[in-house]
């Protein structure tokens, strides 16, 4: 059971997927432990949203997926990122610190 | 370009679901082990480590359910689910769908085909490029507001003042010719028509070029164009008919082009002597400018085109303008005259449009009919199905997924009836255009085309959708009440649909019953001539008959020769008692008329004369069709080319003219210098209609006639089957003059039950309509007490186990029945009555109000509507009441 604090804000996983992509091509379980790790647990991936998330984000052309071997020689369907993909993250994180600091503004002039 | 990607992995999951699943599988268990994996290293066992993940990440089937219904394609993919239980459902219940299916085929396909014809006539754009600025002009007389066709001077300076129409033309549908050297001598009907006829409808000849110029100019004007079919049947489609001489009235005409196979000229028959379809065309060549006589003549329907961005009423300003320069220039003939403008798709349907729109909405009432049996017996169903759909909802099937199972499965039937009913539309169009009435506009255009194909549609899913509602309505209800049925809301629904039914079948019945005794009344009106026993047919005289006459010389010796020639052999013919000619027969939609004065009145002011109809006949017409001479005589023979100028008048017009005074002995004349004596006067015929008031009318003998009538219409009274004088008729006047062509063979009742045959079609249609509709709301009332009985059936057992005797019983269904019915027909009354003055322009001698045929239709209401309940009633009286007790 994720707790309130482990939530994503609506629409962010998509975000932190392109990221988590962006590095190297990685799969679906490696996204889950980075975004887990990175964030030291503060965020816990569901495999359903990420499976969801990641059909969506495929079939948007942000990502391409491969099969290919992993790390300990099992078949692994490995997520990169596309060129569109690369630019819809760069516009993503743009807004997001827009968002960020504009909320941050508010929140400090109460 | 995103959505294509989605769309195209859609689809590939669509497709290639068992790979896309197999692809899913694989990724998710590796996502899941490598999970466990590090479980294990951290000193799980494997078993715990499963366990472990499934709780933190969600299970794998979950997941796998999740993303699989994530994208678009799962919504079809369910939606073929749902298709295909429907399909299952229905196919387990053959009986319920087969009638479903007939009766939504019933509704759409009547409603299908009336829109065809609908379509067609009335809402389809004229064949024409920009049809929307055609209009049609008339000359419009202020004193009477009566439109007139066009004299050919007029026409001359409206086209040539006017600043709003690209193109003006004319068209005279007068002229007739003989063709000869093709086998036997062929009546063509032509019309002359200006110039740029063709090139303002906008249309492209099929072979040869339209008009020139030049050839719009007197004598120059030897050309003709041919209407398809005249190219196919006398010439045999050959391409080669261009440029060659054909022989027509005797004179040698070269052929310039032919009209494209679907070139239909859209007119109202009335407007064009009962032809709404012309063998060939021949340039007009009005002089320029025309004669001053041919302000006073007036045989031109006149078409318009106006300019891009002019508006009606700028155009109808414009015309407005020319008319009063017109009337200050010639008063004498265009005194009070104005210029009507009508766009020309209007005009044509003007007569016919509230008859078809009314019964479009006659068969929309049947489909209402229809759909609410059809809604009584999803009902009736969905009672039955209340337990499978409790369980589907215990078992977690939300009640928006239940109602999508549920309106999908009526929009199937649905479909099946709709496209069934379509089905049957499509393959009668042809029977249906051959039973319409025969000067119905249009009728060539009648056509399943894509316009129908949406209306089907539209009206399918509509009614599918509105008796797909009904079971959702009960699903919701019985999920409520936890799967037991909710009877008291049930029945309220079914009753009311059963009262809205008896109501609609009673506004249709009564709006039949309307129409039929109208049309009864109609045909029982005294045509004032005999139409028993009487064979008709057209003759055609050459030119060699007409040759050299002048108006008012009365050059008719010819004529009269060749008819008393024939009137000598016809009468020969065993089984014929008499013959006789005349220019224009009743009822055949040919008309003439003309302005006269009376010896001795003062003449009339500028712009106003006295007109009557007018009647070349031969001796013997009043005898030969039994039109009474009430006073004085009738013609003979010696009415004739050297004989003194006489005519006969009916009793109108002796009414209208010279009231309480005898008219024998007054004389009148027709603009010339001759007085004509009036020694008879017969009785009133209805020339122009049943439905219309007989008009004053003058008689002459055909030898004294003042203008050359060539196409006399013989006329035959016979002691055996008229129709069996047809062929020796035919034969006589072949062997008498060969180029003499013989045409419009019919017997006088084909003229009497044609010229209702649009009062007859509409009546027809709207009685089929409301009988189905009396029989479907009967079946409605029917099944509606059938269930009321098998619901109260253990009631029943109490009561008479009580003591209630069976009558009682019988009664108390039978008053439940009648209450319905009773609320049915007090709702339909009250539309009848409210609906019914919008058909009174199509009734004749009977009131939209009509009390003897509401009560009539009320009536027959009420006898089927109890006999169809009386069979559940009856069921009910006679159940045991130990077995009914027993009963559940």
């Amino acid at each position: 059971m994720a707790d309130k604090q482990g939530d994503l804000v609506q629409g962010t996983l998509d975000m932190l997927i392109l990221k988590t992509v962006a590095l190297e091509p990685i799969h679906g379980y490696g996204i889950a432990v980075r975004i887990e790790q990175v964030s030291n647990r503060v965020f816990k991936v569901n495999a359903g949203s990420l499976f969801v998330a990641l059909q969506r984000l495929n079939r948007a052309g942000f990502i391409r997926s491969e099969w290919k071997a992993s790390e300990n020689n099992r078949r692994a369907k490995y997520y990169a990122l596309t060129e569109y993909g690369r630019k819809r993250l760069a516009s993503e994180t743009r807004d997001w610190g827009r968002q960020v600091s504009a909320i941050a503004k508010i929140l400090e002039a109460t | 370009m995103s959505w294509l990607r989605s769309f195209a992995s859609g689809l590939r999951a669509l497709f290639r679901k068992e790979q896309v699943d197999r692809e899913l599988d694989e990724e998710l268990s590796g996502f899941l082990e490598m999970a466990s994996e590090e479980k294990v290293k951290g000193g799980m066992d494997h078993q715990g480590a499963l366990r472990e993940v499934r709780l933190e990440r969600g299970s794998l089937g979950v997941t796998k359910e999740v993303v699989g219904t994530s994208g678009w394609e799962s919504f079809v993919l369910s939606l073929w689910q749902d298709l295909r239980f429907a399909g299952r459902t229905l196919r387990k219940n053959p009986g319920f769908a087969t009638v479903v299916i007939l009766t939504m085929a019933l509704g759409v396909g009547a409603n299908t085909g009336i829109f065809t014809v609908v379509n067609a006539v009335v809402l389809k754009p004229l064949p024409y490029p920009d049809s929307d600025r055609l209009l049609t002009l008339w000359e419009r007389s202020r004193s009477d507001g009566l439109d007139s066709t066009v004299a050919p001077s007029n026409f001359y300076d409206w086209r040539a003042q006017n600043r709003s129409f690209a193109k003006m033309a004319a068209i005279d549908p007068y002229p007739d010719f003989i063709l000869n050297g093709t086998g036997e001598a062929q009546r063509l009907s032509g019309a002359d028509v200006t110039g740029d006829f063709f090139s303002l409808l906008g249309t492209r000849m099929g072979l040869g070029r339209d008009f020139l110029a030049e050839e719009d100019r007197p004598g120059q004007n030897h050309v003709v164009i041919l209407s398809y079919g005249t190219w196919q049947r006398y010439f045999s489609g050959r391409p080669d008919i261009l440029r060659q001489a054909v022989t027509l009235n005797g004179a040698a005409y070269s052929v310039v082009g032919v009209l494209p196979r679907d070139f239909s000229f859209v007119s109202k028959a009335a407007d064009y002597q009962a032809r709404n379809q012309f063998d060939l065309f021949r340039p007009m060549a009005l002089p320029v400018p025309p004669p001053e006589w041919m302000r006073g003549t007036h045989p031109l329907c006149v078409l318009a085109r106006m300019r891009p961005g002019v508006t009606l009423q700028q155009a109808q300003a414009d015309l407005a303008g020319i008319a009063a320069n017109l009337e200050r220039l010639y008063p004498n003939q265009d005194k009070e005259k104005g210029i009507a403008a009508v766009p020309l798709g209007q005009h044509v349907v003007a007569d016919v449009r509230g008859a078809l729109l009314t019964l479009l909405a006659a068969v929309g009432l049947l489909l209402l009919i229809t759909s609410a049996n059809i809604a009584n017996l999803v009902l009736t169903r969905a009672t039955a199905r209340g337990q499978e759909i409790a369980l589907r909802a215990a078992l977690g099937a939300s009640l928006a997924r239940i109602s999508r199972q549920l309106m999908t499965e009526s929009l199937v039937l649905t479909a099946a009836g709709g496209l069934l009913g379509l089905l049957l539309v499509y393959a009668s169009v042809p029977a249906l255009v051959r039973h319409l009435p025969p000067d119905l506009p249009r009728k060539a255009e009648i056509a399943v085309d894509g316009r129908v194909l949406i209306f089907t549609g539209v009206v399918a899913l509509a009614a599918g959708f509105l008796f797909g509602l009904t079971p959702i309505f009960h699903a919701r209800g019985s999920l409520r009440l936890g799967g037991r049925g909710v009877a008291g809301g049930r029945s309220r629904l079914r009753s009311s649909l059963v009262v809205g039914q008896v109501a609609m079948a009673l506004v249709l019945l009564a709006g039949a019953g309307l129409m039929a005794k109208s049309l009864w009344r109609l045909l029982e009106v005294p045509p004032g001539f005999r139409t028993e026993h009487v064979l008709t047919a057209r003759l055609s005289l050459p030119p060699q008959y007409t040759n050299g006459f002048k108006f008012g010389t009365g050059m008719h010796r010819a004529i009269s020769a060749f008819q008393r020639r024939l009137l000598d052999r016809v009468r020969a013919i065993p089984g014929v008692q008499s013959a006789a000619f005349a220019a224009y027969l009743p009822l055949s939609g040919v008309d003439n008329s003309w302005s006269f004065e009376i010896e001795g009145r003062p003449p009339k002011p500028p712009g106003e004369s006295d007109e009557v109809n007018y009647r070349p006949v031969g001796p013997g017409y009043f005898e030969t069709m039994s039109i009474p001479v009430s006073r004085g005589r009738g013609f003979t023979a010696a009415d004739n080319e050297d004989g003194p100028l006489v005519i006969a008048i009916n009793e109108s017009m002796a009414r209208t003219f010279w009231g309480a005074a005898d008219p024998i002995g007054q004389r009148v004349s027709f603009s010339e210098d001759k007085w004509r004596t009036i020694v008879g006067i017969v009785g009133d015929v209805h020339h122009q209609g049943l439905d219309l008031k007989a008009a004053p009318e003058m008689y002459l003998p055909y030898a004294q006639a003042p203008n050359v009538e060539a196409r006399p219409t013989i006329v035959l009274r016979t002691s055996v089957d008229p129709l069996n004088i047809a062929i020796p008729l035919q034969k006589v006047v072949a062997e008498i003059d060969r180029t003499v062509p013989i045409d419009r063979v019919a017997t006088m009742q084909d003229l009497v039950t044609n010229s209702a045959e649009q009062p007859r079609f509409r009546t027809a249609v709207i009685l089929t309509f409301s009988l189905l509709a009396l029989f479907v709301a009967s079946i409605g009332l029917y099944g509606v007490m059938s269930q009321v009985v098998s619901q109260r059936t253990q009631e029943f057992g109490i009561r008479m186990a009580l003591g209630a005797t069976r009558g009682g019983v019988l009664l108390s269904v039978i008053g439940q029945a009648a209450k319905l019915i009773g609320i049915g027909i007090a709702l339909g009354l009250t539309g009848a009555a409210l609906l019914s003055q919008t058909i009174a322009r199509l009734l004749y001698g009977v009131a939209p109000l009509d009390g003897v045929t509401f009560a009539g239709v009320t009536a027959l209401l009420v006898i089927v509507g109890l006999a169809a309940v009386y069979v559940p009633a009856r069921r009910a009286a006679k159940c045991d009441p130990m077995w009914s007790l027993r009963y559940e």
